[in-house]
């Protein structure tokens, strides 16, 4: 069963004084894979630039662009229409003896390692060990993700962007990105290969057709035993035809949907805005 | 025929060998070390009896004289560096540095295989990374590396080049032996001394030139400017090349505004460049330029504001990208410091196997890395017989000298090593081979390494004949940097009997290293090393 859903996200700033050079670059684009095939996407901005694409380190499609003439406002339209498939099962295939060997510690060494928002904690490694004990490791990412789904409460404003597994293990509420980066902390805690992945949400369970909802920037993991295979631990649900991917990293960081410098008046506004329309 | 250089031995009645007095004192420090010019039983090694027959009868004055020749004309011309933010001239030592030819061949072919290894492995690891799937390499090596720029993955110089310029660093051990001691591929500096140094010493010691054939070392202008416009796309038919500085306040300024002068480009800050549209423009006087080449004396960490350091003033804005897009080349590419990180280093031989099949011509210094759990153990074990670097350090800053390290040293380096074992790197300390310097008024031995500079343009690499010979002045230091001290020596590669290449002195009027700005810059891309060879033969002729 599988979903097609057109996805436009939209993010405008609009600055006090005239902008006169700005140089960003915006990953917007989903990428395709076996559970997800892009019908179509493109990016657009106005004003209008000459926009130069290329695929980065991580496998993301990147749309690079910049501005001369003065601007007050600029916005930047990612638009795509995507077809997704179910839910993601579980890979089980690894053993702990399996991701403990050199060859998966080696291949795997970026998505093991500790980041600026995935650090070592400790509070956090002593709960992964404390989850893990008589699972097997698929089971283990599914008691992670859940750990963090029971112990985090929802909710905007408390972490910022820049916050860590760590403040948010503190705060015991954020948002997505903060659920994301604390299931990847447990995990490599306990040596499971795990990464962080960005894109979108459909809102609506059921999906009714033609509807337009206002959806989500989203965020969620994915973990390696044995295969890839990803789940979303901000809503404690499989990975399914509401998701749609659009960057894999080890963290925030590699996968940020927009950057950029400017010379000109400070920011004065930034609205994002994010609309899915299932399609069939 | 042998000549002993006795203490003593007398030739025109001047106060006898008496610069020589002591040299080989039994009881200096690091008496095992390599003598480049007498053997151990006080004779003089062949390429440096002319050398030795000119200089041993010479009284002290006439050297002192000329020491101060020497040291003058460098103030004179603002050669200098930064020593712990003070600007102070780099000392010249009056005594050059010798290297047979045939040495030098052996020398040259190993820094050329080097260079080809380490291209290649640059291109794979920013590619499909295929030594890391073939299980030759760890993928930790390299993902660990702070200079391992995942920015740079993709970006494909049009002529294949990453390692335009070179600086490989040699040692030579205590059975004479040249060792790599660190390759640099990021921006590896000092080759504005050898070409000064050079000009000094042919006017302070024109006698000696007549004496010798001293390979030429003023045309390496020519050579980077050739690789430079070598490395441009090519549809572009007169590329436009530029130096990329980060200003006067840094301490090898000099060298860029030499080189920017010699090749006949301009010399740019990174506020004179603009890019718009993933194209690079200088800012002149009568409007905008297109820019397609940029050598560029930069970090990579201040080179591009969107990728790297948000605060750098120093860059341009969008750089990186232009490149991505092929409508501009760095030289030297961005992240190239993955294939000169001391840790990579000890990978060499199988970085070299891999790529050329071929064993390394020159071998490494021995060494331990600290990351591997056994030879971590062994290195905690002998840290006070070894020296321990820091894999990120240069310029010799955070080197601990074991033997000569405090217990307290010991102690601190012991738990810096066991917090961050990928960081360290360990290896004997390598008694560096010794040439007379002057101190005082005597010639005592005194440590060197020698950097020579190879320029990659994409059909050959060219090895500039000799290089940087840095030598530490302080008695029985191993150090040789400027940073800590350090003088340097010009360095004279004898051209064999039978060849036919331009020496020193050789062309008309006094120092032949003006000639090439000139030609250089309407020489077009295609100019291909058989042509040089015909120029500067007519040249001197």
């Amino acid at each position: 069963m599988s979903w097609r859903i057109r996805v436009s996200h939209t993010t405008r700033y609009e600055y006090a004084a005239p902008v006169t050079q700005s140089y960003n670059e915006v990953r917007l684009t989903p990428r395709g894979d076996r559970r997800q095939n892009v019908v179509v996407s493109r990016v657009e901005t106005a004003p209008a630039t000459r926009s130069y694409r290329y695929t980065d380190y991580w496998g993301t499609v990147v749309t690079s662009f910049d501005l001369h003439a003065p601007h007050t406002e600029l916005s930047v339209v990612g638009s795509s229409v995507v077809e997704t498939s179910g839910e993601v099962e579980p890979v089980r295939e690894a053993s702990w003896a399996d991701l403990r060997s050199e060859e998966v510690a080696d291949r795997f060494t970026e998505y093991l390692g500790w980041t600026g928002y995935v650090p070592n904690d400790r509070e956090l490694a002593a709960q992964a060990r404390q989850l893990r004990r008589g699972l097997t490791p698929a089971e283990a990412v599914l008691a992670a993700s859940r750990f963090v789904h029971e112990q985090m409460t929802y909710k905007q404003g408390t972490t910022s962007v820049h916050s860590s597994a760590s403040d948010a293990w503190q705060a015991k509420e954020g948002v997505c990105q903060d659920y994301a980066h604390m299931t990847l902390a447990l995990l490599r805690a306990i040596g499971i290969p795990a990464r962080y992945v960005s894109g979108y949400l459909h809102t609506r369970p059921e999906g009714a057709l033609k509807e337009t909802v206002r959806g989500e920037s989203h965020a969620w993991i994915e973990a390696w035993t044995g295969g890839w295979w990803a789940y979303d631990p901000t809503n404690a649900i499989p990975v399914g035809n509401r998701h749609i991917w659009v960057a894999v990293g080890r963290d925030y960081a590699d996968v940020v949907p927009f950057k950029g410098i400017y010379t000109g008046g400070a920011g004065a506004g930034l609205t994002v805005s994010v609309e899915l329309t299932r399609l069939a | 025929m042998t000549r002993t250089a006795r203490t003593g031995s007398s030739s025109n009645g001047r106060v006898p060998g008496a610069l020589f007095k002591g040299y080989l004192d039994p009881r200096r420090p690091h008496a095992g070390a390599y003598d480049e010019m007498f053997a151990e039983d006080a004779s003089v090694r062949s390429p440096y009896r002319t050398l030795h027959e000119a200089l041993a009868p010479s009284a002290a004055s006439d050297l002192a004289a000329r020491a101060d020749a020497l040291g003058r004309a460098f103030v004179d011309q603002g050669i200098t560096f930064s020593l712990s933010g003070q600007e102070r001239p780099f000392p010249l030592d009056l005594v050059p540095r010798v290297i047979a030819a045939s040495e030098w061949a052996k020398l040259e072919r190993g820094i050329v295989q080097r260079v080809r290894a380490l291209e290649a492995f640059l291109a794979d690891v920013y590619g499909d990374a295929e030594i890391i799937r073939d299980g030759v390499l760890p993928r930790r090596l390299i993902t660990s590396c702070a200079h391992f720029h995942r920015e740079a993955a993709g970006i494909l110089p049009p002529n294949g080049v990453r390692i335009h310029v070179a600086g490989i660093d040699l040692v030579r051990d205590e059975a004479g032996v040249f060792r790599v001691l660190e390759d640099n591929l990021r921006c590896p500096s000092g080759v504005s001394y050898v070409m000064e140094n050079r000009r000094t010493m042919a006017r302070v010691f024109p006698d000696l030139f007549a004496q010798h054939r001293v390979r030429a070392v003023g045309d390496y202008a020519v050579h980077l400017l050739r690789a430079l416009r070598n490395s441009a796309a090519s549809n572009v038919a007169d590329p436009t090349v530029v130096v990329l500085t980060p200003g006067v306040h840094n301490s090898a300024y000099f060298e860029h505004s030499l080189l920017a002068r010699q090749m006949g480009v301009e010399l740019v800050e990174g506020r004179d460049l603009f890019c718009r549209d993933h194209t690079i423009y200088l800012r002149t006087t009568e409007g905008e330029r297109q820019v397609d080449v940029i050598y560029r004396r930069i970090d990579d960490d201040y080179l591009d504001p969107v990728h790297f350091r948000p605060d750098s003033v120093l860059g341009v804005a969008g750089l990186l990208n232009a490149a991505r897009a092929g409508n501009v080349v760095i030289a030297n590419a961005v992240g190239n410091g993955v294939g000169d990180d001391k840790l990579v280093y000890t990978y060499l031989p199988e970085i070299v196997q891999y790529y050329l099949g071929e064993k390394p011509l020159l071998p490494n210094v021995d060494t331990y890395r600290c990351w591997l759990p056994d030879e971590r153990a062994h290195v905690l074990d002998h840290l006070a017989e070894l020296v321990v670097k820091p894999v990120e350090g240069s310029g010799g800053y955070g080197i601990v000298f074991g033997p000569d390290a405090s217990a307290k040293e010991l102690a601190a380096l012991r738990r810096k090593v066991r917090a961050h074992p990928r960081g360290w790197i360990a290896q004997p300390v390598v008694q560096l081979s010794t040439v007379p310097t002057k101190v005082g008024d005597r010639l005592s031995p005194r440590h060197v390494d020698l950097r020579p500079f190879a320029v990659n343009d994409g059909n050959f690499v060219f090895v500039l004949p000799g290089g940087l010979t840095r030598v530490a002045l302080p008695e029985g230091s191993l150090v040789v940097n400027s940073s800590q001290g350090g003088g340097s020596k010009d360095t004279w590669v004898l051209a064999s009997r039978s060849s036919t290449v331009d020496s020193e002195l050789s062309g008309p009027g006094l120092v032949g290293t003006r000639v090439m700005t000139g030609t250089a810059t309407e020489q077009g891309p295609e100019l291909t090393a058989a042509q040089q060879q015909q120029q500067q033969q007519q040249r001197g002729a």
